[in-house]
């Protein structure tokens, strides 16, 4: 399909926005805020934030949806609404209850106040066997584990160590290139 | 007692490997529960009746205190006074409606209890499993104190104390301390303590969750330890009434007893008890200055303390009513725990129906209105606005009502009338309409009933197991 290697299309951890584990999710939203700006200087747009130990080691990854997640009215019993389909009600009747409670919640500005205060490591994504791929590794074996595993970021590895992120629109650029020149 | 540790770490593994899906180890909330000398204590006892199969097999089983009635095969289990009520099984030539099916009953059903260990656990009713008529299986299961299993064959289950499965298929589920699950068909559930739901796929869906800081006053199991709470305390203080009745061979009915009704040598009936016409009164019930109106019930576990229940009226397996005024037609479902005061009572209103596993507990007097359905946990009348709509209301629901705990999504008239139906049919198996000649029922078919005793191996390696032993004509 193409030559690419994981290494050529993916962001340096160096480039991708960090913050340490303990931040709160308004320093992680600001760190984020910070790669954007530096976005003018880079070739690169960030849509997440990568959280790191005290080694600098990467311990997780902070989404767009992570933080809305944080806003989200906390169910009294964790876990409840979602049991609502195991014992068989509709989906229609899920997102009627779902609606109910938003109704009940504080409105969005109290949310949003209140959640910038929260921790990082409660709402970030712990990396997953299927999301952690070599430097040496082909587009085509990228695009295998971003579809299978329905990610939408892989994080890079030279042995052991992470030394970037590869996204799904990293990816789909390279593929993209390589359509155009079959086409020509 | 070799064999019995044997049995006993078997039907654990096998109970595991069916709920390995789940991650659930029984293990630790079971295996120190009910101590090996405690299993050879006790005898067991069958009750012999013209009018029920008289047909027993026990293999390689323990039985200690436990009762059987009816058709009923055990094979390495362990029963601990349980009562296995084979008095509802269905006959050969009976014929089963099925949605559009008309199934004939090929041979008479029988309650079949293999590789299974049930503690204080009631069995009874049939199997309402379309596939399996004949057989109401009992596998590869452990319930714990005051499960109730009714209508509901079962594969791979835990049944935590209280938890009642009713007219449910399940396989390979946890069923959590005072669950009451009543759905049809269901598998690789794990169902947290406190759940209250019922089912009828595309027609009803109840659900209601008791809160877990509230309800752990009343009941809660964890590891290692026996049952805790009210519910257990309630029951232990009145257990030695029960080692009275089960010690003595001839007991004489303390009360006057009506021609129509029945009162089982096994249950326990302090004074000021008053029986009426048509009256069912189960073993292990327990009556104390209890008023019971014409065609009124009290069946296994329940306790009627100082209060007055005007007639036709349910109370399930497992409730308990005290300090109460019921009128005609109320329905107290399964492990219901009613309590007003003495100076505070509790009253219901006529033809309401308490949905299984409610707690009523006041400390002011609380009246239920007539025609209510009511549920959950309530402790004044706050709660009772909450958890209670009237059951001409609940029948205009036709999508959806949430309230507070509760969430109800589908059609409310035809969850009444299902109630309704099932209540009526209930009178009707307990002879609560018996008029002398025609609806006979329990009420009367129990009154001569004779009860013989079966002991373990005292001693040796088989100690506290039974030998087998075949019970026939």
């Amino acid at each position: 399909m193409s030559d690419f290697r994981v290494k050529e299309l993916m962001v340096p951890l160096s480039e991708y926005a960090t913050v340490p584990k303990g931040s709160t999710l308004f320093e992680a939203v600001l760190a984020l805020e910070k790669a954007q700006e530096e976005f003018d200087h880079t070739k690169y747009k960030h849509r997440g934030v990568l959280i790191l130990d005290k080694k600098k080691r990467v311990i997780g990854k902070l989404g767009q949806l992570d933080v809305l997640r944080a806003l989200e009215p906390k169910e009294k019993n964790p876990g409840e609404l979602s049991q609502f389909s195991q014992f068989g009600f509709s989906s229609n009747f899920v997102h009627k209850i779902h609606k109910q409670r938003r109704m009940k919640a504080a409105p969005l500005k109290d949310l949003c106040s209140k959640a910038s205060k929260l921790k990082v490591e409660d709402f970030m994504q712990t990396p997953s066997e299927g999301e952690f791929i070599d430097q040496e590794a082909s587009l085509e074996m990228a695009i295998m584990q971003l579809v299978t595993g329905h990610h939408i970021s892989l994080l890079v590895t030279r042995e052991k160590e992470i030394i970037g992120i590869l996204r799904m629109t990293d990816a789909f650029a390279a593929v993209f290139h390589t359509m155009k020149e079959c086409e020509i | 007692m070799k064999e019995l540790e044997k049995l006993l770490d078997r039907i654990i593994q096998r109970n595991n490997i069916n709920l390995r899906e789940l991650e659930y180890d029984v293990n630790p909330f079971v295996k120190d529960l009910v101590r090996f000398n405690q299993m050879v204590k006790f005898y067991a006892f069958y009750g012999i009746t013209p009018n029920h199969p008289l047909d027993f097999v026990f293999r390689h089983s323990s039985l200690a205190g436990s009762y059987f009635l009816g058709k009923i095969r055990t094979r390495n289990s362990i029963l601990y006074k349980s009562d296995i009520r084979g008095d509802e099984l269905k006959h050969q030539g009976d014929v089963f409606n099925y949605q559009k099916f008309e199934i004939p009953i090929t041979r008479d059903e029988g309650i079949d209890i293999e590789d299974s260990f049930l503690i204080k656990t009631l069995v009874h009713n049939f199997s309402h499993d379309p596939e399996t008529l004949e057989k109401f299986f009992i596998k590869d299961t452990v319930s714990t104190h005051y499960a109730n299993i009714h209508g509901s064959p079962m594969d791979g289950c835990f049944l935590g104390p209280f938890a009642t499965v009713d007219l449910t298929t399940m396989n390979d589920c946890v069923i959590g301390t005072f669950s009451y699950i009543q759905a049809g068909e269901v598998g690789h559930l794990n169902v947290d303590p406190g759940t209250v739901w019922v089912r009828s796929p595309d027609v009803f869906n109840f659900l209601y969750r008791h809160p877990l800081d509230k309800l752990n006053h009343y009941i809660n199991f964890i590891a290692g330890r026996l049952p805790q709470g009210f519910l257990m305390d309630f029951v232990e203080d009145r257990k030695e009434a029960f080692q009275r009745v089960f010690n003595a061979v001839n007991i004489e009915a303390s009360v006057p007893v009506p021609d129509s009704a029945s009162l089982d040598r096994f249950a326990v009936i302090k004074p000021k008890t008053r029986i009426g016409e048509n009256v069912l009164v189960a073993q292990r019930a327990f009556l104390q200055n209890a008023w019971l109106g014409k065609g009124a019930n009290a069946q296994e576990n329940c306790y009627i303390i100082n209060s007055r229940l005007e007639g036709l009226n349910v109370t399930a397996h497992g409730a308990k009513i005290i300090e109460a005024d019921l009128g005609k037609n109320i329905f107290v479902g399964f492990n219901s725990f009613l309590r007003g005061r003495v100076d505070s009572r509790l009253t219901i209103g006529q033809e309401s129906i308490v949905m299984p596993h409610t707690i009523i507990d006041v400390k002011m007097p609380l009246t239920i209105p007539p025609g209510h359905l009511v549920w959950g946990l309530i402790t004044n009348q706050q709660q009772l606005e909450a958890n209670s709509v009237s059951l001409k209301d609940f029948s205009k629901i036709n999508d959806g009502l949430i309230k507070g705990n509760m969430a109800f999504e589908g059609n409310g008239a035809a969850f009444v009338t299902a109630f309704q139906e099932r209540i009526h049919h209930i009178l009707e198996a307990n002879g609560a309409f018996f008029d002398g000649k025609k609806n006979i029922g329990h009420a009367q078919k129990n009154q001569n009933l004779s009860f013989n005793t079966i002991q373990p191996y005292p001693d040796g390696e088989l100690q506290g197991l039974y030998p087998a032993i075949v019970i026939q004509p």
